[in-house]
Formats: C-alpha cells, structure tokens, sequence
C-alpha cells in the first residue's frame, strides 16, 4: 500500500512568537523518497513532527493518504526513526524491535527480523543490550525498528548523524531498495546535502527558522544508486544545485534577521 | 569485605564498652547481654518476630500496591495528580497517636490496624520517588510510542513502568523499616502479640537487656529488608536505585485553586467516611466538629492556648533537630567523597541508625542523653539524617563528568572541586530530601514526646486521648497535619529559589 | 467431654459451653451471647481474675472476649461504639469522659484504693506526704494535679516540692536525679524489687487520695438493652476475682500458661499479683462483696475528683447489677 502526504499552509508557532515554520505546502508523492535538507535549527524536524501527528500544527491541515495524522497513528501506518535512537535500555536490540510490532499489533516472525538485524549489519548483536552499542549501531537499531512494521509512511529524522561513513555508504545502498520495493512513502530528514541527493528522488531545502519551502529538486539518478556515483558528474550537479539553494536561502534569510 | 566488617566491629566493641560503664544505670545493655538474652529467650523472641513480621509484610504490601496503583492513576489521569498528591501528604502527616485508637474501633480485635498502620507508614515514600521515576522518562521515548498511535496507558505498561524501577527500589528500600516501624506501633493500640507489645513489657519492667534485644533484633531485620530489596534490585537493574530528586510542583496561579480543592476534598473524605464508618462522635470528630472547637466554642481560646504552648514546646526539639540532620547528613556525604574510605564505616552505620524502630529505643535514648532536649533533637536529627545522607551522597557524585574533567584539566583540588562543582550538582537532591523528612522529623517528634519525654504536641495528643477530650485530640491532628503541609510547602518554595540558580533543569 | 489439652481461649469457651449445655438443655454453644471485655493495659496478673472466669467457666452463657489495652488504646472508645460491652477504667478516666458526654456508669470496682504511690529508695524515703517537702519527685507533669489533690488533702505546701518531669520508669530514681517517683504501686516498685533496688512505697490511697480505680464501665444503653450479658459478665468477674485472692500465685501460673507471648516474668507477676491483694480486697468487700462501695466511698472520691478537677454526682456509680449479684 502506498499513501501521499498532503500539507497545506501547515505552519507552527511555539508560545506566543517563535515562528518555527511558515505556512507550507508540501505534497510527498506516494512510494517516493523525499529529503528535507535546511539548516540546523530550521524546523525540519518540527515539520516531520507535524506530518508524524506527534506535533499539532499551527495552522494549516496535514492528510496522509487523504486521512488525518491521528488515523495513521491508529493504524499503526507510520513509523519514525528519530534523531535519538530512543531504544528501550532494558530491551535487548531483538526485544526492541518486537516491542515496536507489539505496540503496531503486528505478527511477531523471528526470520524476519532476523533479516532486519543483519541488513542494518548487527548481526550477532540481537540479544544485545543498547548500553553495549556504540551510538552508530543503536541508530541502525532505531532504523531496523522502524522498518519491522512495514509502515506505509516512514519518517527518518537524521537517522544517520552517528553512523561512520562506511556503514553510511552501506545503508544507502542497502535501505531504499528495501523500502522502494514495499513501495513505502519516505521523509528523511538531514542535513547532509549528499545523503539527500544519494537517498532521494526529490529534495525538498528549506530555509532557516522560519522554515519556508527555498527549492524543489527532482533527483533524477538511477537506482539501485552504488556509492562511487557519489563522484559522477550528474551527482556532482545536484548537489551543487542543492548547495546553491540551500546558501541563497541563508543569505536571504539573514539580512532579514539583522533588521 | 574487610573494610566493610570493621566499621560495625569498632562501633559494637564501642556499644560494648559504654554499657559496661554504665551498667548499674538500667539505660543500655552490651552486645554480649543481648546475645545471651537472644539465646535464653528465643522462642518468645522469635514468635513476636514472627507475628510483627507477618503484618509488616502485609501492610508493605499493601501499602505499596497502594502506592503504585496511586501513581499510576496519576500518570493516566494528570489532572488527578495534584489531588493525589496532597491528599496523600496530608494523611501520611496524621500523627499515630490519633489514628490508632480510630483503627481499633474500626477492625475490631486482630491484625488489621497493626496491618494498615504499617501500610500507612510505607505509601508516601514509595508514592514520591515512584511518580518522580513513572515522569523520569525521555520524551522521544514517549514519541515513539504516540508514533505507533499508542495513548497514556501503553506508555505507562511499556515505557514508564520500567523506567521507574529503579525508583521504586529506592522508596520500597526505605519502606521496609518504616513498615516494620507501623506495625509495631500498630501493636499499641492493644494487639495480642508481637515485637511492639513486647517493647511496652520491657520498659515498663525496666527490663533494658529485653529492650535492647528487641530493638537489636527489630534493627536487624528491618536492615535485611533495606538490604534484601536492594540485593533483588541489583540484580534486577543494570543500575543504582536513583534517589528522590523531584521539585515540587510549581506554584503557578492553580497552586492556591488545587490547595483549595484538595482541602475540600480531604475535609469531604472526613466527614463522609465517618458517616459511612458510622463512628460514635463521642471520639470521632468531624471537620465541623473541629472548627467548632478551634473557632466557635467558648472555650476555644482555651483549647488554641494548649495547642500553641505544646506546639511551642515541640518547635524547641523538632527545629534544630530537623536541621542538625540535613547539615549532618549533607556534611558525612561530603566527607565520604573526600575521602571514600570512610564510607565503609559510615554506611552501615547510618542504615542501622535509620532501621532502629524509634519506639523501642526513644525511652531509652533519652534516658541516656538526659531529660533535657538533647535526647530528643537527638531522635529528631537520626530520622532526619539519613534520607540525607542518602540523597546527597547521590547528589555529590552526580556531578557531570565533562566538567569535573575541566576541573582536573586546571589541576583543581578535591576541595575546589566539591566546592564549585559537586556541592552545586548536591542541592536538587539535598532539598528533595529535606522536604521528605519534614514529615518523617514530625513524626519521630511525635513519637518521641509520647512514650518518653512528656511534652509537647505529641504527648497532648495522647494525654488528650486518655481523658477522653477528642475535641482538643482532632483539633491537634489537624493542625499538626495542616503544620506539616506548610513545612512542606515552604521548603519547596526555599528549595525553588535555590534552585533557579543552581539547577534550572530541575524546574523545567 | 472436651479435651484440654491446650489452654486457648475457644477451647476454654468450649468447655464453658459445654458446661452451660447441661443446664440449658442442649442449647447449640453457637448460640451464646458474645461480649468483649476492654480491658486497660496488656495481659498480666493486674486481669488474672477475669482469665480464671474465663477459663473456668464463670461467665455463665455468655462468650467472653478479653482485649488487651495498650499505650495507644484507650477504654472509652470502644465501650461508647458498642465494641466491647464492658471497659476497665478509673473514676478520674470516667468522670474526664462523661463530662465529653460519653454516658457511662461505673458497675464495679475492682480496686478499692487507688494504685498510686510515692516510691523512693530506702536510704532516703517518703514514708508519709510530710516527708515530700524539700524533695525532688520524678513524674509527668501531667500528673501534677494527682500530687496537687494528695498536698491539698495532707497539708503540704506543694510549693516545697521539686518536680521534675520524667517519663514513667525508675531509671531516675535509681540514677539519683530524683528522690522519689510518683508511679503506680504494683509496678515500677515491683520492678525495682526484682532487679533487687530496695525501696520504699507510700500508697496515696492511705492519705486521703479515694479515687475508684479499675473500675468497671457500660453505657446507659448497655445497662438497659444488654442487662443479662452484662450481668453475667460481672458475676464471672466476682467469681473470678474471689478464686484469685485464695491463690494468687496460681492466678500467677495461669496468666502465664495463657500468655506465653506477653513476654511476662513471672517473679514480677507474682509479686504484682501478691501487692494487688490489699487494693483490691477490703473490709468492705469482705462484708459485702467484690466490686462494693458505699455512699461514703463514693462521697469521698467526689471529693478527690473535685480536687482533680472533675465534677460528678453520685449517679455515676450504678450499684444495680452489684446488688443484684451479691443479693442472689
């Protein structure tokens, strides 16, 4: 099953004036993957919070599949890998991922995550404890996690940030031909331009706080994507392209912030 | 081990030698008295044991499936919680001398009032510390449990009922004593059997070598409880038993409206429950009742100038001993982190200290420390002392460890380090525990000026009982409890101040 | 008939039913009226002849259940709730309740003098209220009007007394910061004799103090509505008390077989029991029975109340169901 996002005008304001996000328009195509790229502290992540129905928004209406977030949340439709990996400390890396079916009320099947734990590369780390991984491999956890529902809509928010750049280049290749293949609606969340143009078929940059939409880039690059096209020309030009969004916005934004 | 051992060797050759000067005085036995008085008397010793241990075991039971089906409702339903919260700080206030006889009348002959007082004793202090640890929780966790569209009580059965363990240890470790403590000043109130009818039979027969084995053998086996629970726990947790660091709610412009509500409905609670108890009013008060006394009655002037020269008199223990224990407790932590050694001697001692059941042994203390106030600030600064030294101790070595590693990267000493660094990170822990032991330090006041000294508002209470004036004993137990709740409040305000400075976090 | 082999209270009841059985004729033990009777301390010999009653049988169709007291159990509650039939308590504890409106009655009472006394130590005693002045007396201060009254009745300037506030044990005295302690007669100075202290007792009872102590009381309703319970219950008692003066060391050994968890020694309960004897039983209740007094009885402990502050009537003392025992 596949499902679009839909968000109109979706804005949000903490307290009385802290504009996080500016009414935005956005429209995730249903079985596509899409990047959020935009400075630290732009509201990125509060937007994915929004989109996840973890976050109300402002104003403005968020649908997924033409429903509510909150409908989602009761299918159990999405699944969020967050920025911490936030992996019970108590449950074994196996019994973490079994508790995310739980809570999704899905069928349990060892094999299954099995193969989940061996694609994010801890095999033989399964009846570990979180305290016993380094900060990358709970990430991969997280990840493993997120993908053991099958969500329809996976929201991936920097899921990357402490994993080494190998296993990085591994998962890139690894994870989209997982969920491309289930035909998932992805939102990830970063701000590594490289990872977005490397995962992604469009890339949305946003601009610092508050975020409004700068740039809307179709990555349009082969898959599966193997990580030496990172130094192809085309690959090259995206990124420039991205680069270049991204810099105007921030050189927009910050005249505006001096007055 | 050895230098776990030699701390408890010295203070029992110690305890050995002092009762050997003083023997002839009927104040304290040696070591080698009680054994030999264990030994002749071990069958009766042991039944007491036995019955007081039974009931101790049900009330903490109790007591605490109490507690945690309280915090867990307050977990679930937020807006219960103030109530909750107050409610329950203002009946663990009410003074046992009030609530015994009440219960007899109650339960009738049997274990329930023992039970329920022992189950009275534990609720609070698991309560606490177990609504600190149900919130102790990362909201991302919380997220990832709203993202697979789960509500309030998943959360609860899945992420926080864990997370909370290690709380829980912490109050069901201090419970263990407290409910052994309940059930035998729950035997007082005319129970068959046990460890506290024997207690009375001791020191009314000046009979010191039978008051000191059972308090030996009360201390003994509430520090195996304390000990037991945090051996299971140890081995259960793959971390320490967190101590209580809560801040008090804030008092923001709903603070005087959720005051007012739980007061009303505790007051509610009071005067229903009596209907429903359908309690002769003869002893049972009722909130009007009281207000009659205090406010209409000709006599009230009378009844308030009783009620201020006691509570006069008890202020002249309570404070100082109150405070003599938080600077005590504060100053052994420090010292145990300056230096670590010390803490091999220290510890046992002071779990012993706190798991002395203060009725066996407050007559006696204050036999030995003089009739003068000493020997109750004494009793006041034990209860206090401990929880202290816990919390703070905890506190001292919470200190983060990026900054100590500044303060060694400039070559600071231990001394510039507890100054500017651990004393600092000690303050959120030192004032939770200083506004727990606000009620505790009333209690052992109480307590204390019942069975032993004779003054103040603890024994007006029971000479108020014993001449059937129970407009004066209602009107005591409610200014007592309402005293408390104020003690209370006004550390928290203090600690928030503090706190503003110091530790912000902790206000969030 | 019934077995007793071990001297536990239902199998005592069992044997007093059963006994009752053959006089009423096959009336199920079931059927027996119950009564609680609070008393006001722990179980020792100060109650051993309610335990003979008990174990004897002497509460003729009537199941009897004996509560112990204790610091934090007072009598009067659970006779006004209706808990306990009858309640053990003094003439000063009664009087301090009626006046709060509790509507009791004292039936009986058990103990003619009153248990309070002066002990001191024999090297410096007080052996009558003129020996107090320039001394220093250890009590509660709670107490104070008890030494007040005892002044008041002997002419002594309480104002030459010393008091010093002590709790109720005789580590004072023996420690030398006191004098002489104001304490019951049967039992600190019994304590102080068996730890082999030698000590003086002056009884107040002797000078003039006439407060009524463990005395028996009902409510109104009780008197009215529960009459024969209640009569039962205090022909149990009279009989009990009588066997207990003829043997008091065996009422001794009996209060020990009953309680062997009251951590009891038995050297003090046998001397208690023996020092009871002489408050409990006097030419008046030789003459008239146990539990009597007499309008000048009364008349007197009216007097020693005033003087403690208490005003009652003579109608606090029902002296019916005395009457009607002893007349029988």
């Amino acid at each position: 099953m596949t499902v679009a996002v839909q968000c109109e005008g979706v804005a949000k304001t903490f307290g009385a004036s802290v504009e996080a996000v500016s009414p935005i328009d956005l429209h995730l195509v249903a079985g596509q993957t899409t990047a959020l790229v935009g400075p630290s502290g732009c509201g990125k992540s509060t937007l994915l919070r929004m989109i996840a129905g973890l976050e109300v928004p402002s104003a403005g209406t968020v649908l997924i599949g033409g429903a509510p977030p909150s409908q989602t949340l009761r299918d159990a439709d999405l699944a969020v890998a967050f920025q911490d990996p936030s992996l019970l400390p108590w449950r074994s890396v196996r019994r973490n991922i079994e508790l995310a079916l739980d809570l999704a009320r899905r069928p349990k099947r060892a094999e299954e995550i099995e193969q989940l734990i061996r694609l994010v590369g801890l095999e033989g780390f399964a009846d570990a404890r979180p305290a016993e991984l380094s900060g990358g491999m709970r990430q991969r956890a997280a990840i493993a996690r997120a993908l053991s529902t099958q969500p329809a809509l996976l929201l991936l928010d920097e899921p990357f940030g402490a994993v080494d750049e190998l296993t990085r280049q591994q998962l890139a290749q690894d994870l989209p031909a997982l969920w491309e293949a289930r035909g998932t609606t992805t939102l990830l969340v970063t701000h590594s331009v490289s990872e977005a143009v490397m995962l992604s078929d469009r890339v949305i940059v946003l601009s610092p706080r508050p975020a409004r939409i700068v740039a809307d880039v179709t990555i349009d690059l082969p898959r599966p994507r193997r990580p030496e096209m990172a130094r192809d020309p085309d690959f090259g030009q995206f990124t420039e392209h991205v680069f270049a969004a991204l810099s105007k916005g921030v050189a927009d934004t910050l005249p505006k912030a001096a007055q | 081990m050895t230098r776990y051992a030699l701390g408890p060797i010295a203070a029992l050759v110690l305890w050995e030698l002092i009762a050997r000067g003083l023997a002839g005085s009927f104040v304290l036995a040696p070591p080698s008295a009680i054994a030999v008085y264990l030994v002749e008397n071990f069958g009766l010793i042991a039944r007491a044991l036995g019955v007081t241990l039974g009931n101790a075991a049900a009330g903490f039971v109790i007591g605490n499936c109490a507690a945690i089906a309280l915090a867990a409702c307050a977990i679930v339903w937020p807006r219960s919680d103030a109530a909750i919260r107050g409610a329950a700080l203002l009946v663990f206030c009410l003074p046992l001398v009030a609530t015994g006889p009440i219960l007899r009348v109650v339960f009738g002959p049997g274990p329930w009032p023992q039970i329920v007082l022992a189950a009275l004793a534990v609720y609070y202090t698991t309560l606490i510390p177990l609504l600190v640890g149900l919130r102790a929780v990362p909201s991302d966790w919380l997220d990832l449990l709203r993202s697979y569209g789960r509500g309030r009580f998943s959360a609860l059965l899945h992420v926080r009922a864990m997370a909370a363990l290690p709380y829980l240890v912490a109050g069901l470790q201090i419970a263990a004593p407290a409910a052994f403590l309940g059930a035998m000043v729950g035997e007082f109130t005319g129970a068959e059997r046990g460890m506290g009818v024997l207690t009375i039979r001791a020191m009314r027969g000046m009979n010191v070598e039978m008051t000191w084995t059972l308090a030996a053998v009360a201390t003994a086996v509430a520090m195996l409880g304390y000990w037991g629970i945090g051996a299971i726990a140890a081995r259960m947790l793959q971390e320490d038993p967190p101590v209580i660091l809560a801040a008090p709610a804030a008092l923001k412009g709903g603070g005087l409206g959720t005051a007012a509500m739980v007061a009303f409905l505790v007051v509610l609670v009071w005067d229903v429950g009596l209907r429903l108890l359908d309690l002769n009013t003869f002893f049972a008060k009722g909130p009007l009742d009281v207000f009659d006394a205090l406010a209409l009655a000709p006599d009230a002037r009378d009844t308030w100038s009783i009620l201020l020269r006691a509570l006069g008199e008890t202020a002249v223990f309570l404070v100082p001993g109150y405070f003599a224990g938080l600077v005590l407790g504060a100053l052994i932590a420090m010292l145990i982190v300056l230096v670590p050694s010390v803490a091999g001697t220290a510890m046992p001692i002071a779990i012993a200290l706190r798991s002395v059941p203060i009725i066996t042994t407050a007559p006696l203390v204050v036999l030995l420390m003089g009739r003068g106030a000493a020997g109750t600030m004494v009793l006041v600064a034990i209860m206090v002392f401990f929880p202290t030294l816990i919390a703070c101790l905890h506190g001292l070595r919470q200190a983060p460890s990026r900054v100590m590693d500044v303060m060694n990267s400039y070559a600071a000493g231990p001394l510039q380090q507890l100054m500017r660094v651990r004393i600092p990170a000690m303050l959120p822990a030192f004032f939770a525990a200083a506004r727990m032991n606000v009620p505790a330090s009333v209690l052992a006041v109480t307590v204390v000026e019942w069975l032993a000294t004779g003054n103040g508002i603890g024994s007006t209470m029971a000479l108020s009982a014993s001449v059937s004036d129970y407009d004066l004993l209602w009107s005591a137990v409610v200014i007592v409890s309402l005293l408390c709740v104020v003690g209370y409040g006004v550390v928290g305000l203090v600690e928030r101040r503090v706190l503003r400075v110091y530790a912000p976090e902790q206000l969030a | 008939m019934t077995q007793v082999s071990k001297l536990t209270r239902r199998s005592v009841l069992a044997t007093g039913a059963a006994a009752l059985g053959a006089t009423t004729l096959g009336q199920p033990a079931w059927a027996q009226a119950k009564a609680n009777l609070q008393l006001s301390w722990l179980h020792s010999t100060q109650f051993a002849g309610s335990y003979i009653a008990l174990k004897r049988g002497y509460y003729e169709g009537l199941e009897v259940a004996l509560q112990q007291g204790g610091p934090n159990a007072p009598v009067e509650p659970p006779v006004v709730s209706g808990t306990a039939l009858i309640g053990i308590s003094a003439a000063d504890y009664t009087a301090a309740a009626v006046q709060e409106g509790a509507p009791f009655k004292i039936l009986g009472v058990a103990m003619q003098n009153n248990p309070f006394a002066i002990a001191s130590l024999a090297g410096n005693p007080v052996n009558e209220p003129a020996d107090l002045v320039g001394k220093r007396i250890g009590m509660a201060l709670t107490n104070t009007p008890v030494l007040q009254a005892l002044c008041t009745l002997n002419g002594v300037d309480i104002n030459a007394i010393e008091i010093v506030p002590t709790q109720y044990s005789p580590q004072p005295l023996v420690a030398g910061d006191v004098d002489c302690l104001l304490c019951w007669a049967t039992d600190l100075p019994v304590a102080m004799t068996i730890q082999g202290v030698d000590n003086v007792t002056m009884l107040m009872a002797d000078y003039g103090y006439a407060v009524h102590s463990q005395t028996y009381i009902a409510t109104e309703d009780s008197l009215t509505n529960r009459r024969a319970d209640i009569l039962a219950l205090m022909a149990g008692e009279v009989k009990g008390w009588g066997d207990y003066r003829a043997d008091t060391d065996a009422a001794t050994q009996l209060t020990l077989d009953m309680f062997p968890d009251a951590g009891l020694d038995a050297d003090t309960q046998r001397l208690q029991a023996a020092r009871q004897v002489p408050l409990m039983f006097s030419e008046l209740t030789d003459a008239n029975g146990f539990g009597w007094w007499t309008d000048d009885t009364v008349a007197a402990n009216i007097e020693t109340l005033g003087l403690l502050g208490r005003t009652v009537t003579a109608d606090l003392w029902d002296r019916s169901i005395l009457e009607e025992i002893h007349g029988a």
